[in-house]
C-alpha cells in the first residue's frame, strides 16, 4: 500500500532543498516523469478496492497539482538566483490614481442618507435669494434687532420693491419657507443643505460655509419627534450610544428654541480622561447648533395652519459637525485650495 | 459706568449673538434660600433656563459665567437669576424660595415711610423733548456724598465679576446693574449748569467727550442729554460726558435710572461704534417697572455706603405706566405641542414660580371649556418676551426638563423628491467619484472673487453681481465661471506638488434685471499636465455617464493650464444609465491597421468622420503617434455573416 501523505511530504522537501536547476529537473523527472512517482501511484490504482478508488484518485491529483505549483515557485526562485535578481515581495504593488473629494462633500453625502433613511428629501434652494426669503418669511421683520445680528452680505443690486434687498444666504433656513410652498400642504420631510455666507473671515470663521437645515411639518408633531430625530442623527452620524441634550436658546423662527448638544465620544461624555479635563469639550458636551418647533408666524407664511399642524426645524453647520467627528479643526483650509489639505480625504 | 465690554459676537449655526455676565454664588444667595450648592446651581440651571457657562472659585465665592440670550435680558442681573432658580431647582429636588423679593422690598411706597416726600433742598429742572425715547426717567438728589472706596463686599463681588473697582458712587451704580439688570447713572450735581437737564435727540454733528476723554460725533437722532449752559453731560444708555463725571471733589450726585427706546440705543451703538454694557441692556429693551426698585435700592447704598443724604424729591415721570399683559390658552396645547401630558398642578406651579400669576376660570373665555382654559398674566419683566401661547409652552416645557420629555422618531411618510432636485445630487455623486477615481482631488472656492481675477480672465465684471459690503477685495464678486478660481488654485499650489488635476462642481451665478440669478452648477476642470490628459477626462466622464452626442467644449490654455468648464445640466440631459446594447455576434472582426499623415485639413477627427461612413466599421484605436504619421487601428464586422478581409480593406480604402 502506497502512502500518498508521505510521498506529498518527500517531494515537497526535497523540491525546496534543491540547490540548482539542474538538482530541481531530475526531480521533476522523478516525480512528474513518465515513469516518476505520479505515474507510479497512478498506476496503482488498480490494487486499490473499489469504494477506495475514487478517494484515491483525488489524492493523486491533488499531489500531482501541488507539485507542479512546487516546481514552478523553486524554479522562479532558482532562475533568480542565478541571475541574481532579489524578488522583493515587499515591495508596494502597482501604482493607480487616487484623488481624492473634498471632506464637505464626503459630510454631505454621509448626512444626507442618514436622513434619506427616516423619509427626508434634499431639496436645492437658491443660494442668493431676498431679504424676505431670508429674514421676512422667518419671523423676522425688518428693523428686528435679530437681523442686525445676523451680519448679512448684501449683493449691490436695486431691491425689490417688495421683497427687498438681494443677499447671499446667511443661513439655510430660507429653504423652509420655499419647501412649505413648494410642497403646498404638510407632509413636509425636507433636508436642505447649501453654502450659506456671512462677512466674517478670522480663524474660526469663513465667509462662506455649510449649512444642513432639517424640517418637519405634519399634523402632531411635538418637541418628543424632534428629540426622537435628534437621538436618531446623533448615533447615527457620531456613533451608537451618542446622546444628545436640549438647553433653552432663542431663535426667531422657532419657539419653543434650544440648543442642541451631543455627548463627547472623547471622554465618553464624563468630560474627564485620566483624571484630566478633556480637551475636546466642555463637561463631556459638545455644542451641536440651533432647534426648535417651528413659530406659528413661519408656517403661516408658507401657507400653513398652524391650528392643524406643527412642526421642528434645525439648522446646523457641516464644517462644525466635520470637527466634531474628524477633529478637523483648521477651518481656514476647507476653502484655500490647498492640494496639501485636498489630497489627504 | 462700566467701559469693559463683555459682549462679543459669534455664530454657530443659526443666528445667535453671544452676550455673557458674571455673578456670583454669595450675591445669589443674598436673594436666595437655596441648598445647592454652586456646581448643582449650574447644572439645573443650564438644563432647564440660562446656560451657565462656567463655576469659578474665588476667595470664598463662586463665580457663574452666564450666557444671556437676546429675548432674555430680564435675567440678565443677580435678582433675574434668582427668579430662574426659584422656578428650575425645585424640580430638581432642591429648595429654592425668595428671601425676600426685592422688587416687594424696594419701592416708592415703602421708601417715603423713611423719606420725605417733598424735601427740596436742591432741584433739577427737567425737560424731555420725546417722551419716546425715555419711556420712564427717574432722578434724585444725593448731598452729602463723601467719594472713597467701597465697602469690601462690593469690591469683591465686582472684581470677581470682572468690573473694576474705582471709587464708592460709581461702584455702587455697577453693582446696581449687577443686581437688578438695570443700568443707572451717577452724575456731579454741581457740574450740571443752571439745575437744568433737558433730554433731546441730537443734532447731526454734535460732540460730546464721554467718561473714557474720547470724542464722539454724534449722527443725529441719539438721545442725549444737555444742560442750562448748552452742554452735552450724557450719552444717554451708552455713556455719561466726562464733563459732568464723579470725581473726587464730587459732593452732591444726581442717581440717574431710566429707560429708552431700544432701537435708538441700538441705531447709535451701531452708528457711533460706542458699546458698553449699558448699552447692551438698553438696546434689548428693559422693564419701565424695574426703574423704581433700582432706584430706591440706589438711594439705600448711597446712604449706606457713601454717607449721602437725600436732597431732592424722587423725580418720575412715566407717562405710559406698563400695562398687564394676559393671555389665555388650552391646557391641551401643551400635551399635544410638547407631546407628553404634563399634569396642570405643575404646569400652574412652574408659571407661578417664573413670576406668572394663573388663574383658570373666566368669566369673558365663553369659546373656551371652563377649568380647561388657563389664564395668564405675564409679569412686567417678561412683557417683551412672552407674546403667544407658544412662548408660555416653552416656559413650562423647558423648566419641566427637556430630559424628561421622551424621544420617538416622527411617522415616516412618503415625500416625492423633485426628479430634477434629485439628478442634481445623484449626478454630483457619479462626476465626483469617478473623477476621484481618475486621481483628480476636488476642491470647494468661495463663490466670490476678486474683480481682478475676472479682468485677468477677459470677463467683465460688470457681468457679475458685486457684493456691496464685502470684507475683501478677493471676495467681491459672485463668479460665472469655475474655471477663474481653479487656475487660482492651481497657481497657488505650485511647488507644492507637480502634477495637479482639480475638479470642483458648483453654483456659478448670471445676474438677471429685477430678479434673483440664475444659479446653474457647472463642473469645472483645470489640470497643469497637456491637453490630451484633459481631453481625456472628458472622454472619460461622457464614457462613465454614456453620453454619444455631446461636444466637448473648448480646452482653455493659460500659463500651462489646461481647463474646462462643463454645464452640468447639459450632461445629465445626455446621459443614459445604461447605453444601447449590442447584440453579440459569432462572426469575425476584422482589424487593419493604417498610418496617415496628419496636418491641418487633415486631422483625426476628418480620418474618422471618413471611416465612419463604412456601415461594418465597429471602431477606430489610435495605436500610435509619432510625429504627424498617426497610426490607426480599424475593426469592421458584420453582425449577421463573416466579412473577408479584402471586404474589410475595400472600406478602408476610401479612407
Amino acid at each position: 500500500m502506497v502512502d500518498v501523505g508521505q510521498i506529498t511530504k518527500l517531494a515537497e522537501k526535497e523540491i525546496k532543498r534543491s540547490v540548482s536547476l539542474d538538482v530541481l529537473s531530475k526531480l521533476e523527472i522523478k516525480y512528474l516523469g513518465r515513469n516518476g512517482e505520479i505515474n507510479k501511484l497512478l498506476s496503482a490504482i488498480k490494487n486499490i478496492p473499489d469504494e477506495q478508488k475514487k478517494t484515491y484518485g483525488q489524492r493523486v491529483n491533488k499531489l500531482k497539482a501541488s507539485m507542479y505549483r512546487y516546481i514552478e515557485t523553486r524554479k522562479k526562485e532558482l532562475q533568480n538566483k542565478k541571475s541574481g535578481v532579489f524578488f522583493d515581495k515587499t515591495l508596494p504593488g502597482k501604482t493607480y490614481p487616487k484623488g481624492s473629494l473634498h471632506i464637505v462633500s464626503f459630510a454631505i453625502e454621509e448626512i444626507t442618507k442618514v436622513f434619506e433613511k427616516i423619509g427626508f428629501i434634499r431639496v436645492s434652494y437658491p443660494e442668493v435669494d431676498w431679504e424676505y426669503g431670508a429674514f421676512e418669511s422667518l419671523n423676522m421683520p425688518v428693523n428686528h434687532p435679530a437681523r442686525d445680528d445676523v451680519e448679512t452680505s448684501f449683493i449691490d443690486t436695486p431691491a425689490h420693491p417688495k421683497l427687498g434687498k438681494m443677499v447671499l444666504t446667511p443661513h439655510t433656513s430660507n429653504g423652509q419657507n420655499r419647501e412649505m410652498k413648494r410642497v403646498g400642504k404638510p407632509p413636509i420631510r425636507m433636508i436642505n443643505i447649501s453654502k450659506c455666507y456671512r462677512p466674517n473671515w478670522d480663524a474660526t470663521h469663513t465667509p462662506m460655509f455649510h449649512q444642513f437645515e432639517g424640517l418637519c411639518v405634519d399634523k402632531d408633531i411635538s418637541i418628543v419627534n424632534l428629540k426622537g430625530t435628534l437621538d436618531y442623527f446623533a448615533e447615527k452620524y457620531f456613533g451608537v450610544g451618542t446622546k444628545t441634550r436640549l438647553r433653552p436658546h432663542h431663535f426667531q423662527f422657532t419657539e419653543p428654541s434650544f440648543e442642541v448638544d451631543i455627548s463627547c465620544n472623547n471622554c465618553g461624555g464624563t468630560g474627564i480622561i485620566k483624571a484630566n479635563r478633556c480637551k475636546v469639550c466642555k463637561s463631556g458636551w459638545l455644542e451641536l447648533g440651533g432647534t426648535g418647533m417651528v413659530h406659528p408666524n413661519v408656517l403661516r407664511e408658507g401657507g400653513i395652519d398652524p391650528s392643524a399642524s406643527s412642526g421642528w426645524a434645525f439648522g446646523f453647520g457641516i464644517e462644525r459637525v466635520i470637527m466634531m467627528k474628524y477633529g478637523l479643526d483648521d477651518i481656514r483650509n476647507y476653502y484655500s485650495g490647498d492640494i496639501r489639505f485636498l489630497e489627504q480625504f | 459706568m462700566i467701559l469693559e465690554i463683555i459682549t462679543a459676537g459669534t455664530y454657530d449655526s443659526w443666528n445667535n449673538f453671544k452676550m455673557n455676565i458674571k455673578i456670583t454664588h454669595k450675591w445669589l444667595l443674598d436673594y436666595l434660600d437655596t441648598d445647592a450648592t454652586p456646581d448643582q446651581v449650574r447644572e439645573y440651571l443650564s438644563l432647564c433656563g440660562p446656560s451657565i457657562e462656567s463655576v469659578e472659585k474665588i476667595g470664598s465665592d463662586y463665580v457663574f459665567d452666564i450666557e444671556v440670550i437676546s429675548n432674555r435680558i430680564d435675567y440678565a442681573s443677580v435678582l433675574g437669576i434668582a427668579q430662574e432658580a426659584v422656578a428650575i431647582l425645585p424640580m430638581f429636588g432642591k429648595k429654592a424660595k425668595f428671601k425676600e423679593n426685592p422688587l416687594e422690598k424696594y419701592n416708592f411706597k415703602k421708601y417715603y415711610l423713611t423719606h420725605d416726600r417733598d424735601i427740596d433742598n436742591k432741584k433739577l429742572n427737567i425737560e424731555i423733548k420725546n417722551k419716546f425715547l425715555c419711556p420712564r426717567f427717574t432722578a434724585v438728589i444725593i448731598d452729602n456724598v463723601k467719594i472713597g472706596t467701597s465697602p469690601k463686599f462690593i469690591t469683591e463681588r465686582l472684581i470677581a465679576c470682572g468690573i473694576k473697582s474705582i471709587n464708592n458712587v460709581v461702584d455702587i451704580s455697577n453693582y446696581l446693574m449687577l443686581a437688578f439688570g438695570q443700568p443707572v447713572h451717577v452724575f456731579d450735581y454741581d457740574q450740571i449748569k443752571g439745575e437744568t437737564m433737558i433730554m433731546r435727540e441730537s443734532k447731526k454733528g454734535e460732540k460730546i467727550v464721554t467718561l473714557d476723554e474720547k470724542e464722539v460725533t454724534l449722527p443725529g437722532g441719539d438721545i442725549v442729554m444737555e444742560d442750562g449752559s448748552g452742554r452735552l453731560i450724557d450719552l444717554c444708555g451708552i455713556m455719561g460726558g466726562l464733563n459732568s463725571a464723579i470725581t473726587e471733589k464730587t459732593k452732591s450726585v444726581v442717581l440717574f435710572v431710566q429707560t429708552y427706546d431700544k432701537v435708538q440705543i441700538r441705531k447709535t451703538t451701531m452708528s457711533t461704534g460706542v458699546r458698553t454694557v449699558a448699552s447692551t441692556f438698553f438696546e434689548k429693551g428693559l422693564d419701565p417697572e424695574r426703574v423704581e426698585p433700582t432706584l430706591v435700592f440706589g438711594v439705600e447704598l448711597l446712604e449706606k455706603y457713601a454717607g449721602g443724604k437725600v436732597a431732592s424729591k424722587i423725580y418720575d415721570i412715566y407717562p405710559k405706566p406698563s400695562k398687564e399683559k394676559l393671555l389665555m390658552m388650552s391646557y391641551r396645547l401643551f400635551d399635544k405641542k410638547i407631546g407628553v401630558e404634563i399634569p396642570r398642578k405643575k404646569i400652574n406651579e412652574i408659571l407661578i414660580n417664573l413670576g406668572f400669576t394663573v388663574g383658570e376660570d373666566s368669566k369673558q373665555g365663553l369659546t373656551l371649556v371652563e377649568g380647561q382654559t388657563l389664564h395668564i398674566t405675564v409679569p412686567s419683566f417678561r412683557t417683551n418676551d412672552i407674546n403667544i401661547p407658544e412662548d408660555i409652552i416653552e416656559e413650562v416645557a423647558r423648566v419641566y426638563g427637556y430630559q424628561n420629555i421622551p424621544s420617538v422618531l416622527q411617522p415616516i411618510v412618503y415625500v416625492d423628491q423633485p426628479k430634477e432636485m434629485e439628478d442634481i445630487f445623484v449626478f454630483q455623486n457619479r462626476i465626483k467619484i469617478f473623477l476621484k477615481h481618475l486621481g483628480l482631488n476636488e476642491v470647494i472656492n468661495y463663490s466670490m472673487v476678486s474683480k481682478d481675477r475676472l479682468i485677468d480672465f477677459g470677463l467683465d465684471p460688470k457681468d457679475h453681481l458685486r457684493l456691496s459690503n464685502t470684507l475683501s477685495k478677493d471676495i467681491e464678486y459672485l463668479r460665472t465661471n469655475l474655471t477663474v478660481s481653479l487656475l487660482k488654485n492651481i497657481k497657488e499650489n505650485s511647488g507644492k506638488k507637480d502634477v495637479l488635476r482639480l475638479f470642483e462642481i458648483a453654483k456659478v451665478y448670471f445676474p438677471k434685471k429685477g430678479d434673483l440669478p440664475d444659479e446653474i452648477y457647472k463642473v469645472g476642470i483645470a489640470v497643469n499636465t497637456d491637453y490630451s490628459d484633459l481631453k481625456g477626462i472628458i472622454e472619460g466622464i461622457y464614457k462613465e455617464l454614456n453620453i454619444n452626442t455631446l461636444p466637448i467644449p473648448e480646452i482653455v490654455e493659460k500659463d500651462g493650464v489646461y481647463m474646462i468648464e462643463l454645464d452640468f445640466q447639459s450632461l445629465i440631459d445626455n446621459s443614459k444609465l445604461v447605453p444601447t446594447y449590442k447584440p453579440i455576434h459569432p462572426f469575425a472582426v476584422i482589424k487593419l491597421d493604417k498610418t496617415f499623415k496628419i496636418g491641418p485639413g487633415h486631422t483625426y477627427e476628418v480620418i474618422s468622420q471618413l471611416a465612419e461612413k463604412s456601415k461594418l466599421l465597429q471602431k477606430i484605436e489610435v495605436v500610435t503617434l509619432f510625429e504627424n504619421k498617426l497610426t490607426l487601428r480599424f475593426y469592421y464586422s458584420s453582425p449577421d455573416r463573416n466579412i473577408t478581409e479584402e471586404e474589410a480593406k475595400q472600406e478602408l480604402n476610401g479612407v
